[in-house]
């Protein structure tokens, strides 16, 4: 008994060290920008590493103000929030047509979704801007909307629809039968029920979306989203490492608040979708 | 003029008939149900009643009217589901009167109703309650509910009590049947179960591969058979089936003993071979035809008993025994009556 006991304290060990090594490689980015945010830049010159010694939010009010943070965060905020509401509301119309409707070509433009999912976005970023051009997009919030809900709707579609499809087929049919019409299906009995799945969806494109780039580099040129702005902050020969921290903190904060605010309802989704209640 | 009148009624998957051409009428008021095993189209039927399934061919009218191409909710039909189909974010309530608000009915009529329909049905305590709080017999009471607040002219029910154990499915029973005679409305129920078949039925409707292989009331179907199938199907044990041949026109060889059956109208040719249909339940009579069997196992169950046996030809064969039963492995002696025996042809057909 003793000597199982100190073998599963050993096997304990053995699994503790390198998962307490990996937790702190993602632990310390953090602290590292957190602490750096707080320092003024002569703080940060003498000890890069050291804790912060005279803490103060200069940065913070320096990168909201004087570095246009506060226009490119309404400039994030209002591109994500319309994506992913599109992104929403098209994919749950999308994955209830392709996993309970019977049309023709239904599995042909399921596999086509699916083929579309595997094309890498740098592949198609000559056609795509000359297509916003083309369209009078380019330097538009609304171009942005468009291009993400494009970029990310193929997994956003593949989600619900198979989310979707495990829902048992008798829940549309009673609601047929009920007299419900078919968006009164969605409305009332899809979209409640694909909640998890909206949830999570919604979850992973305010990522998606938030973090982007590339495409907003692209679409939104003279605006610039959160993510760009963070980016320009580097300087070519130089960076302000304090100011850059500051901006990174401000731009992860709203993501962070979201996931505590979402946790269980994350997790509960997932285990919704795992188990079938 | 019938209810529900179906006429040549077909389906087709692809190159894949299921139902084969189904004629029937259903008058209003009457209970009848689909039984049959799995795989013989009965819930397809019924799907095709409430509009679930298109008809490949045929004609399907309610009422008098064409339903074939109307939608489910324009067909007057209200079914309930095997899985209960209940929205599991509304609550019991909600899950009522939702085809009531999808009608756009006023609040004051819904409430009325869906109170009227919950205190037909007990369930006045769980209208707050999500169906996920409550057990498989509450939830099932709730799916019928919810087709009874619509007040449709015809019930549809698609295997209702599968899903419940053994003591709550008698109970349910004798709900649907009590339900049956308060309301009053056309009822079609599908089930693979001949004794729920039995009890509820004014008539039932046996299918198998997609065809109806007879039509008729519980004691028809049961004393007069059309083939050796919906004999088969129908009675718990079910018949026991032996091998004879005939020895006169109006007898049968069974295992050495010969049987005569004046009350048979066909004449047989002698050497036909044929299937000599007993029932377990008419092996336990006092005299009559008296058939010697080596007993294998016998089951009591308190008031009755089945014994197990085997012929000397080494054909099995069921005895329900009510009096005394004989022990494993004893020689014994069952009786039958000659009037109970049903006779059917080397495909099953009926020899009457």
């Amino acid at each position: 008994m003793a000597a199982a006991g100190k073998k599963q304290k050993r096997v304990l060990w053995i699994f503790s060290v390198p998962m307490a090594l990996l937790a702190l490689s993602c632990v310390y980015p953090v602290y590292f920008a957190i602490n750096n945010a707080l320092k003024d830049n002569r703080g940060y010159i003498l000890d890069r590493f050291g804790l912060v010694q005279n803490p103060s939010l200069d940065n913070f009010f320096q990168a909201w103000t004087r570095s246009n943070l506060d226009t490119y965060f309404i400039n994030s905020v209002i591109t994500t929030v319309g994506a992913v509401l599109l992104l929403l509301i098209v994919s749950s119309l999308a994955g209830f047509a392709l996993a309970v409707l019977r049309f023709p070509m239904r599995k042909l433009i399921f596999i086509v979704i699916l083929a579309s999912l595997m094309i890498p976005v740098q592949v198609v970023l000559v056609p795509f801007y000359q297509t916003i051009v083309g369209l009078g997009l380019l330097n538009t919030r609304i171009g942005l909307i468009i291009s993400y809900t494009a970029f990310f709707l193929p997994f956003s579609v593949y989600l619900m629809t198979s989310f979707y499809a495990g829902l048992p087929r008798e829940l549309v049919e009673a609601a047929r039968i009920d007299g419900a019409k078919l968006l009164q299906v969605w409305w009332y009995v899809m979209v409640p029920m694909g909640k998890p799945a909206l949830i999570t969806l919604g979850i992973l494109n305010t990522l998606y979306c938030w973090n982007d780039v590339l495409i907003s580099l692209l679409v939104l040129q003279d605006q610039r989203t959160l993510m760009v702005g963070i980016a320009a902050l580097r300087g070519e020969y130089t960076t302000n490492v304090p100011l850059l921290s500051a901006g990174i903190v401000l731009a992860a904060a709203p993501i962070v608040i979201l996931y505590i605010i979402f946790q269980r309802q994350i997790v509960t989704g997932i285990a919704v979708g795992a188990v079938k209640g | 003029m019938s209810q529900i009148e179906l006429d040549g009624v077909r389906k087709s998957y692809g190159l894949n008939d299921v139902i084969h051409g189904v004629s029937l009428n259903i008058e209003q008021g009457e209970f009848v149900v689909f039984v049959g095993p799995s795989g013989c189209g009965k819930s397809t039927l019924l799907r095709m009643i409430a509009g679930l399934e298109t008809i490949s061919d045929g004609d399907l009218r309610i009422g008098g009217k064409r339903m074939n191409d109307e939608e489910p909710s324009d067909r007057g039909v209200a079914m309930v589901f095997q899985s209960y189909a209940l929205y599991p974010h509304m609550s019991v309530r909600d899950n009522m009167s939702f085809g009531l608000r999808m009608t756009g009915r006023p609040k004051d009529e819904i409430k009325e109703k869906v109170d009227r329909a919950a205190g037909i049905l007990q369930l006045e305590q769980l209208l707050d309650r999500k169906p996920g709080q409550l057990s498989g017999g509450q939830r099932q009471r709730v799916a019928i509910g919810r087709a009874i607040v619509r007040n449709p002219e015809v019930f549809l029910f698609d295997e209702p009590l599968s899903n419940l154990d053994a003591e709550l499915r008698v109970q349910m029973r004798v709900e649907i049947s009590k339900l049956h005679s308060t309301l009053g409305n056309t009822m079609i129920y599908v089930t693979h179960d001949q004794t729920e078949a039995m009890t509820l039925a004014d008539r039932i409707v046996v299918l198998r591969l997609g065809v109806v292989e007879q039509v008729g009331s519980p004691l028809e179907l049961y004393e007069d058979p059309d083939n050796a199938f919906v004999a088969g199907f129908i009675g718990s044990p079910r018949m026991n089936f032996l091998p004879a041949k005939a020895s006169g026109a109006k007898s049968v060889e069974l295992n050495g003993v010969t049987v005569d059956l004046p009350d048979l109208k066909a004449d047989l040719s002698i050497g036909q071979v044929l299937q000599f249909g007993i029932r377990p339940e008419h092996l336990d009579e006092k005299d009559g035809v008296p058939l010697p069997v080596a007993v294998d196992v016998t089951e009591r169950l308190g008031s009755t008993a089945f014994v197990h046996a085997r012929l000397s030809t080494g054909d099995a064969l069921v005895a329900e025994c009510r009096g005394d039963a004989p022990n494993n492995g004893e020689a014994a002696t069952l009786c039958f009556a000659a009037e109970k025996v049903r006779l059917f042809d080397e495909a099953g057909a009926r020899i009457r």
